[in-house]
């Protein structure tokens, strides 16, 4: 049951990609069909691991891929639904086969330690992955950006003046994605905090390492800082465009990292 | 049970007409079908009574008539009507006409509405003037089974090569090429404003070519304001002194400049100052004058797309080579569609021989019972209609299967075999193959033009 989602999402990656490159409207259509076969079967997956363990399958960083490749999914749809726009699927789907392959080979759902036992600690985890689906978008967008903004620079009109949508659409959506993001990591950054102080006193050492020299903290903070910037340099002077997309390719990265290996290797206070 | 308009026997396919490749344009202006509109059209040709279904499709680069009927006296009749509706030259006209039938009617229209046969080829107008061809002929109930199916499956090619070929992509137009790239630029060119540098005939062209679009507003600045301000009036648009030029420059969009200065207008340093005024705004420069009013190295500047009109010839140039490619493509489609419409025609054939049997077997049961009518002469009235439905049922009962099977072998080329078999055995009239329409067939069931 737990490879089904991946399945669904591999087979929507290489429809995307076969409509990216040919173009044909009917394998657009399977494509949109099969990416929300696959978010239905992962919230399926998602619904029983709830139902099995007595608790949303949010401990320990595998879990929280799932989650995450889960809400970047639907995410994605939303916007491809609501702008039309199926061409940004060949960038993001691809990224969701590459994160869900890890929970796909370690299924086992870890137990809720005491710790944990908190709504803060849902509430922290649930705004972090709402935070990095919208980067995600916005790495996206930032991607194609640019790759567009090539060719028009060059006065080479090719593959992707074909395909993309226009780059003012491009970078309004940046934007906008960068903003909700921010806002949802800063709510994340901040009920992390407050949940880390309550839990100071627990004999826990992962409780004793929450703290600014942790890796997973002091990079999270700094993607707080990049895209902080992002929003601050777009309104005041005026860095949109290939800047702005620039920025929000690089700050994901740095998101990305913190999520995969400094989730997996290096963190003391985040290895649930 | 059959409707009347399943008996009827289809008559040949026929296209008469007049286009870009057989006429010049006054020819074509003088027989252009909608000066009058295309309902008024079609009326007159449905008074001559020529074809019980037709459509007028009239564009600026083609005239045509598409139309069932039999043959050489049709078409010459619509030719006719041609010259008489528009009141031309027979000679002059008759010349640069072309006449079509049956498979070879549908392969053109499917053609015409791929934008295979345009004057720019692949250009995506032509399939809406098709559909709007066709929609008028249907609301004026002129489009019967045939037309319908015909130009359906024009419809179906037409989209087909235009999302399975790149037969209609690219600009090949020096204008649509810089009108595409400001759309992907800027996406939505409402609320854009436009400055174009010079007031002469190449502003000016560029001028109204820009008018067409959606942009907010169009500024001129000229080193004669005089001239700027008669190009504005002409153009909607406002004048600039050119002393305000600095001004302008960070207000627009998009600049095109078209003067007649041998030296750079537009300096890297003055976009500079424009793009920092502007808060880094994207800027799409086209520079359409030779020599070169701005200066190359603007295009260096982040935000800034600079074209000139070489780059957009290249583009052309580049389009115009990728449509040539996908020549092949939208033919081979094209081809296939043919081939579909044409099985369809074969099997339309054996509706003929379906009413020629079931016209045998009641003319053989209506003169069995005239030779027992000595004997049946003592029923009662109710009793012989009893004998008449009796007798009517069994001969519908042995007829339904065979019915059936031939209507379900429709689709099919051995439908023809068929037919032919059927026509020997029982001896019908008339030949399946023969396109002739004058049977012995009762009067209901020959084609007329429907009343409107």
């Amino acid at each position: 049951m737990h490879l089904v989602p991946l399945v669904f999402y591999a087979a929507a990656a290489a429809a995307y990609l076969t409509h990216f490159a040919w173009r044909d409207p009917r394998v657009g259509r399977l494509a949109t069909a099969l990416l929300g076969g696959a978010v239905l079967a992962h919230a399926f997956l998602i619904g029983m691991q709830t139902v099995s363990v007595g608790h949303a399958p949010l401990v320990g960083t595998t879990a929280a891929i799932s989650a995450f490749v889960w809400l970047l999914g639907l995410s994605y749809l939303y916007v491809e639904i609501t702008t039309d726009e199926r061409a940004m699927g060949v960038f993001v789907v691809p990224l969701l086969v590459v994160l869900d392959i890890i929970p796909a080979l370690d299924p086992a759902i870890s137990p809720r330690p005491p710790l944990l036992q908190s709504p803060l600690f849902t509430l922290h985890i649930v705004s972090m992955l709402f935070a990095y689906a919208s980067f995600a978008l916005a790495f996206v967008l930032g991607v194609t950006y640019v790759l567009l903004f090539k060719e028009i620079k060059a006065k080479h009109l090719g593959f992707f003046y074909a395909r993309l949508p226009s780059l003012q659409a491009l970078d309004a959506m940046n934007g906008r994605v960068v903003t909700i993001g921010w806002i949802f990591l800063t709510l994340g950054i901040a009920v992390g905090g407050l949940w880390a102080t309550q839990i100071h006193a627990s004999t826990d050492p992962r409780a004793q390492a929450m703290g600014i020299g942790d890796p997973k903290i002091l990079v999270a903070l700094l993607s707080w800082c990049v895209y902080s910037f992002a929003l601050l340099a777009r309104r005041a002077i005026g860095w949109s465009g290939r800047r702005a997309a620039w920025l929000s390719a690089i700050a994901f990265v740095i998101v990305l990292l913190n999520f995969v290996p400094v989730g997996y290797f290096f963190t003391k206070s985040h290895n649930f | 049970m059959m409707r009347p308009q399943d008996t009827a026997r289809a008559p040949a396919l026929l296209a008469v007409g007049i286009s870009h490749r057989t006429a010049p344009v006054e020819l074509r202006e003088a027989v252009d079908f909608t000066r009058r509109g295309l309902d008024a059209a079609l009326s007159a040709f449905a008074a001559r009574g020529i074809s019980p279904e037709a459509v007028v499709l009239s564009t600026c680069n083609r005239a045509e008539i598409y139309a069932l009927g039999d043959t050489d006296t049709a078409a010459e009749q619509i030719r006719n009507f041609f010259i008489e509706y528009h009141g031309v030259d027979a000679g002059g006209v008759a010349n640069h006409m072309y006449s079509l039938r049956g498979i070879d009617v549908a392969r053109h229209l499917f053609r015409v509405a791929a934008g295979l046969d345009s004057l720019v080829v692949g250009e995506p107008q032509i399939l809406g003037q098709v559909k709007t061809a066709y929609s008028t002929a249907s609301d004026l109930q002129f489009a019967g089974t045939v037309t319908h199916r015909l130009f359906h499956a024009a419809f179906a090619v037409g989209k087909r090569v235009r999302s399975e070929t790149g037969l209609g992509e690219g600009a090949v137009s020096v204008s649509y090429a810089a009108i595409e790239l400001a759309k992907k630029i800027f996406g939505d060119l409402s609320g854009l404003s436009v400055l174009i540098l010079g007031a002469g005939e190449m502003a000016e062209l560029t001028g109204v070519h820009l008018r067409s679009q959606p942009v907010k507003q169009i500024a001129i600045a000229s080193r004669t304001l005089a001239s700027a301000e008669a190009l504005a009036r002409q153009l909607e648009g406002r004048a600039v002194p050119w002393s305000d030029l600095t001004r302008a420059l960070s207000a627009a969009d998009i600049i095109v400049t078209a003067t007649g200065a041998t030296e750079p207008v537009l300096t890297k340093t003055a976009i500079d100052d424009a793009m920092r005024a502007r808060r880094n705004r994207p800027l799409f420069v086209i520079d359409i004058a030779l020599p070169r009013d701005v200066e190359p190295s603007v295009g260096d500047l982040e935000q800034v797309f600079l074209y000139h009109m070489d780059d957009l010839q290249t583009i052309v140039s580049e389009n115009l080579a990728r449509r040539s490619t996908e020549l092949a493509g939208a033919e081979a489609i094209v081809d296939e569609e043919v081939s579909k419409f044409a099985t369809w025609l074969q099997a339309r054939e054996i509706v003929p021989t379906i009413v020629a049997l079931r016209q045998r077997f009641e003319q053989i049961r209506q003169s069995e019972l005239r030779r027992l009518e000595p004997k049946l002469s003592g029923l009662t009235p109710e009793a012989r209609a009893r004998l008449d439905e009796i007798t009517r049922l069994m001969f519908e009962k042995l007829l339904l299967t065979p019915t059936e099977q031939l209507k379900q072998i429709g689709e099919d080329a051995i439908a023809v075999d068929y037919a032919e078999a059927l026509h020997r055995l029982f001896a019908l009239t008339p030949e399946p193959s023969s396109s002739a329409d004058k049977g012995d067939r009762p009067a209901d069931l020959i084609p007329r033009a429907r009343a409107r």
